[in-house]
């Protein structure tokens, strides 16, 4: 029985397959709509996105940044990347993680989280379908294969 | 008795300044001078039964001043029906002042601080201004974003895609013409406050 | 997972263009509410071969929707007065940099490529207007 205390958040492992020594752990931050397309995703495919126990091997973690990124949250969204350990990546899911998105033009939202973290992929979408997210998450992956494994 | 009615005899047996109601579009409104607002509160929660605070905000109505809302509720329960009341009171835009209401609903206070950044409406307690921070904007902003005349000015700034008229293109559009903009969209030259 | 083929034929994923039909009239453009859709246009003028009244044509130079900012509202794809603009249930087309988001014309010609037929109408229902103009030409032909 793990011991009462104040939770932490919750990371999800994409199951790298057997091609991969290494796993995507994804930190979701959760900030509007494309939120619950995160956890559509996560309650639809409970093999693909499993809840990391800490258990698994190599990690690279994902910092998955749905939705409205607005002025006053932007330092929280800061410092939770800059308390990510190495190696570690940015998705920007949504338009308004991508460029402010239909809110552009307000007196308070960031225009893209990119204004902040280096972004390393974009998922397109308003919300973006759950099945955006898994691709997006591969594309991802495919592009940290060259950072992460040595090249032979 | 009607809701209307029971509403209109609490507040003149009640408040000793004379109300209007409104039953109109929304819910039963009670205008109230910004004088007895404390009072109005109250009563709406202790003689009408409006124990529920839903909301409290401000509406910027140009010439006539800053309008303050603020909507209650009556729960519903043993054959009492739901019941809205929309107490409202209007505020001299050059002074925009009013009592706080924190202590008659605790959750006021969340919402008279989001009415004092949005509009910039002091909140009085004991005679004092409160010093509220900021809920929503951060600490740098500058200005009030919710009153009319604090312009939008991205969309000033940003040029309109559809500002080019069909067979132009970027290069073409002659510059000294002036650029359509889209309704809502103030001209550049008012875009300062 | 649903696979494309699973999605309702209206379902929004992307927008894709048929060039021939887009007569640059800018409704898309002026209406977007995110203002996402860039249009470039030129004139051109025809000559009609023996002779008659030269008429022009606007032809279109550029067409981009900036699928960044793009809420996905169709408000574009319903006030094209010619159709040329289409809903495709696509949806995987991230990419590593911002710019990638924007999708010119080839790419939105591409995506036509993608667009489902319209769902087939209820037996007792009004045929579709352009089923009957089809067959007024066809036995016109004849």
């Amino acid at each position: 029985m793990p011991a009462v205390g104040r939770p932490g958040p919750a990371r999800f492992l994409l199951d790298g397959g057997e091609r991969r020594s290494w796993s995507l752990s994804v930190l979701e931050v959760g900030l509007a709509c494309c939120a619950v397309e995160f956890v559509a995703a996560t309650a639809a495919r409970p093999d693909l996105l499993v809840p990391d126990d800490g258990t698994a091997g190599e990690r690279v973690e994902v910092l998955c940044v749905s939705g409205t990124v607005t002025d006053k949250l932007a330092p929280a969204v800061l410092a939770l990347w800059e308390g990510l350990p190495e190696p570690k990546a940015v998705l920007s899911f949504g338009s308004c993680a991508n460029s402010g998105g239909p809110y552009w033009d307000s007196y308070c939202v960031t225009k893209g989280v990119d204004q902040l973290l280096p972004v390393d992929v974009y998922v397109p979408g308003c919300p973006p379908r759950p099945e955006s997210l898994v691709a997006g998450l591969r594309m991802l992956e495919e592009r940290l294969a060259s950072r992460v494994e040595p090249s032979s | 008795m009607t809701w209307a009615d029971q509403v209109a005899t609490a507040y003149d047996a009640g408040l000793a300044v004379p109300v209007t109601l409104e039953e109109g579009f929304g819910p039963l409104a009670v205008d109230v001078p910004a004088t007895h607002w404390r009072e109005a509160v109250t009563l709406a929660r202790d003689v009408l039964g409006c124990g529920f605070f839903d909301w409290l905000s401000a509406v910027d109505e140009l010439d006539e001043g800053f309008r303050v809302l603020c909507h209650l509720a009556r729960r519903p329960q043993d054959g009492v029906p739901l019941a809205h009341l929309l107490v409202r009171t209007l505020l001299p835009r050059d002074a925009p002042v009013l009592p706080s209401v924190r202590d008659v609903f605790a959750g006021a206070g969340w919402h008279e601080r989001e009415t004092h950044e949005m509009f910039g409406i002091d909140f009085t307690a004991d005679g004092a201004v409160l010093a509220l921070e900021p809920l929503l904007l951060p600490e740098e902003f500058e200005g009030h974003p919710l009153r009319k005349d604090f312009v939008l000015a991205s969309r000033v700034a940003r040029p309109w895609p559809g500002a080019k008229e069909p067979g132009e293109s970027d290069a073409t559009v002659g510059r000294a013409r002036r650029r359509p903009r889209p309704p809502g969209v103030p001209d550049e030259g008012t875009w300062r406050p | 997972m649903a696979t494309v083929s699973d999605l309702p034929a209206r379902s929004r994923g992307v927008i894709a263009l048929i060039e021939e039909n887009c007569t640059s009239c800018m409704l898309c453009a002026r209406e977007c509410p995110s203002w996402c859709i860039h249009i470039d246009s030129h004139q051109e003028t025809d000559l009609p071969v023996g002779g008659g009244r030269p008429s022009t044509r606007n032809v279109l130079d550029r067409f981009a929707i900036d699928y960044a900012v793009c809420m996905y509202c169709s408000i574009c794809v319903e006030v094209c007065p010619f159709d040329a603009l289409h809903w495709a249930p696509e949806h995987e087309y991230a990419g590593a940099e911002l710019v990638d988001l924007t999708h010119e014309r080839d790419r939105l010609r591409e995506w036509m490529w993608t667009v489902p037929p319209p769902d087939v109408l209820d037996e007792h229902a009004e045929p579709g207007k352009e089923v009957a103009a089809a067959r007024k030409a066809a036995t016109r032909r004849r």
